[in-house]
């Protein structure tokens, strides 16, 4: 059994500390600790974390798209060099109104981040400075990381596939019912 | 001499050096493949390249002077190699040598480099000012050690001539290079400068400054310039043969004993990497200066 | 003199030694965005030797005679291979390397990656595979200069006659033309 010592004590510090502003919390696996907070409060966690626990690193910022629960889901990865533990901070954002605050001031190297998800998913952060243009150039369509995004229309429409593209769509099923395989349901997706 | 023999002799004399320039080159890339334990391309390579690059059917230019600028550097390549006598005591192969060629000479040799540095000014490419300003930082490192240990031999012989330089050798059957040993390894030490081989490839640098100033160039202007290099390349071993090795009897010597002076800077270059600019500069004004000095005053007393 | 000038044949002897001497001398550059790049270092160096070959590396797209497209090639990209390629100097080459340069490879339903290459650029060869190994990237140089040789590499003629298409064709990607005027 792993010794789970200092993950429950981040977990019972944060709790001290912030009470009901943090708002789930868990020990996901050994060395993962999970918490969720809210868009108000994100910053003081940050910086709590930063400051007091020692997370000196972010290692990473990510981005989920929940669309059926309208709602954007974005993680902070920390982590920390003495302890070796990485701490998830999740942030839900309403997707109809994506705005989140800016936490470039914090770690420097969250600037690159949060273009990106500027770009990829349309969140707006709170007087992020940059150009507008990371990776894509000259895009005028939804961020293309949307989940409503339809990215295999896009495709269709924009670029034109050399002939034979269409034989090969179902290579997998042909070489299966000329050997009487059963590709599982589950599969039958992938096997192209 | 008539006017026909001069013309003649000339023309001979550029021939000559164009196309064992370019072997000398093929030779270059075979002996650094057979080093780095590849096959390598045959010996003519170059002299395909030449012809491809003399093929090409759009040449585009940004300007008068980056047209000219490789006739600079080949008309710098040619009046170097007309002024140095190839073969001792002969009239046909004398060239246009005069009393005071050596001087001559000093100043022919730097003359095609800033007009080439014009040319790749006005193409307004980034690297090529790069290049430009390393290149000319480092003809003031390996100029100084080179006329220094020339002007050491011009005042040990009381000469400027590089005929009669090649006669005392000829007469006394010895090598200013044994008489005047430190002028000899000054103007040796500096030769890959003289090149822009590596360690001394700054200018060039074709990983980082991306060919440095002729990156602009393509086409018949690339072309031109292979084949400038090529007679400039000679001109130059021929004038340290004449000066330090005791010139050539025939034209055969004179292939030989370039060749393998030619080696020097070839091999020296195969297990080099490149130096920066200021570890080019202070390389070329340690120990080269050092016995160019030495050699200037060894001349003097 | 004038006889021999305008014959024919003489003609014919002038364009072969030119196809010898351009299928003898390929300066290649690497456009190496993709996951191809990785097979360019052996084919170049000791384990593999594209120099025997007198293939050689080219800084610039202006000493350069072939294009060498290592991979996917995203809108982005494509900007630049197009300004390269128009950099170069005729008679230029153009080798597509790899699946994706062909029908899109493993990136076909990506949006952002183009999917045939020979719509924006006229390609003279494609070396297929994911990735191709040396062996094949020199069985594609080697089929390169027996096209140069028999003179039917003309894909920059082509490009030049049926610039219009190719245009249109890139327009159609490149929304913001911000690109600066032809320069032969």
């Amino acid at each position: 059994m792993a010794d789970l010592t200092y993950e429950n004590k981040v977990i019972l510090e944060m709790r001290e500390h912030f009470r009901d502003k943090i708002i789930e919390t868990r020990v996901q696996r050994e060395r993962r600790v999970v918490m969720r907070t809210s868009k108000d409060n994100i910053e003081s966690v940050l910086l709590f974390l930063k400051e007091k626990m020692g997370f000196l690193h972010l290692s990473h910022i990510g981005c989920v798209d929940w669309m059926e629960e309208n709602r954007f889901e974005i993680v902070y990865i920390l982590w920390h060099p003495q302890e070796k533990i990485n701490v998830l901070v999740k942030v839900d954002i309403d997707r109809l109104n994506p705005v989140a605050p800016n936490i470039d001031y914090i770690w420097p190297q969250a600037n690159t981040y949060e273009r990106e998800m500027r770009e990829m998913f349309g969140i707006e952060f709170e007087g992020l400075v940059g150009p507008r243009e990371l990776i894509l150039e000259d895009w005028d369509d939804l961020p293309p990381m949307r989940r409503d995004f339809d990215t295999l229309h896009y495709v269709m429409e924009n670029y034109s596939f050399r002939s034979g593209r269409e034989d090969a769509q179902n290579v997998r099923e042909v070489i299966a019912n000329r050997t009487g395989e059963e590709i599982p349901e589950f599969a039958k997706k992938y096997s192209r | 001499m008539t006017f026909w023999q001069t013309l003649g002799a000339v023309l001979l004399t550029i021939l000559i050096a164009f196309i064992s320039g370019l072997f000398y080159m093929g030779i270059r890339r075979k002996v650094i493949a057979r080093i780095q334990n590849r096959y390598g391309p045959p010996l003519h390579q170059n002299f395909l390249d030449v012809m491809k690059l003399w093929s090409k059917e759009s040449n585009i230019h940004h300007g008068i002077m980056q047209h000219l600028a490789p006739l600079w550097m080949i008309a710098m390549g040619v009046s170097t190699l007309l002024f140095i006598p190839i073969v001792y005591n002969s009239t046909f192969w004398a060239n246009f040598t005069f009393k005071g060629d050596l001087i001559l000479l000093l100043y022919l040799m730097v003359f095609g480099s800033l007009g080439f540095a014009l040319g790749a000014g006005q193409t307004g490419n980034p690297n090529s000012a790069i290049g430009v300003t390393r290149g000319l930082s480092q003809m003031v490192g390996f100029e100084i050690p080179w006329v220094m240990a020339l002007i050491a031999v011009m005042i040990q012989y009381k000469t400027t001539s590089l005929t009669d330089l090649v006669a005392w050798q000829q007469q006394h059957h010895t090598w200013i290079a044994f008489q005047q040993p430190f002028a000899f390894l000054a103007a040796l030490l500096v030769i890959p400068a003289m090149f822009r081989y590596s360690p001394y490839d700054i200018v060039i640098a074709p990983s980082e400054l991306a060919s440095g100033p002729p990156s602009e160039f393509g086409g018949k202007y690339m072309g031109l310039m292979m084949s400038s290099g090529s007679i400039f390349m000679f001109a130059k071993l021929a004038l340290i043969v004449d000066i330090f090795l005791g010139g050539a009897t025939s034209w055969l010597w004179m292939i030989i004993k370039t060749l393998s002076l030619y080696m020097i800077p070839v091999l020296w270059s195969a297990i080099n990497p490149r130096y920066r600019t200021e570890q080019a500069i202070w390389s070329l004004w340690r120990w080269p200066l050092i016995f160019a000095v030495l050699g200037l005053i060894i001349a003097s007393v | 003199m004038n006889y021999v000038l305008n014959d024919r044949e003489s003609a014919k002897i002038v364009e072969f030694i030119k196809n010898f001497a351009r299928k003898n001398s390929l300066w290649v550059l690497a456009y190496g965005t993709g996951c191809g790049a990785i097979e360019i270092p052996p084919t170049m160096t000791s384990r593999y030797d594209a120099e025997r070959f007198s293939v050689r590396g080219a800084a610039t797209p202006r000493q350069a005679d072939v294009l060498l497209i290592t991979g996917y090639l995203s809108v982005k990209t494509l900007k630049r291979v197009i300004r390269s390629y128009e950099q170069m100097q005729d008679p230029k080459y153009v080798i597509g390397f790899g699946s994706c340069t062909i029908n899109g490879g493993m990136y076909w339903d990506s949006y952002n990656t183009i999917k045939q290459l020979d719509l924006y650029i006229p390609v003279d060869v494609y070396i297929n595979g994911c990735m191709p190994r040396p062996e094949a990237v020199l069985a594609g140089f080697a089929k390169l200069q027996e096209l140069i040789g028999r003179g039917q590499a003309n894909g920059w003629r082509h490009y030049k006659e049926n610039l219009e298409w190719y245009r249109q064709n890139q327009r159609k990607l490149i929304k913001n033309w911000k690109m600066p005027d032809y320069n032969w």
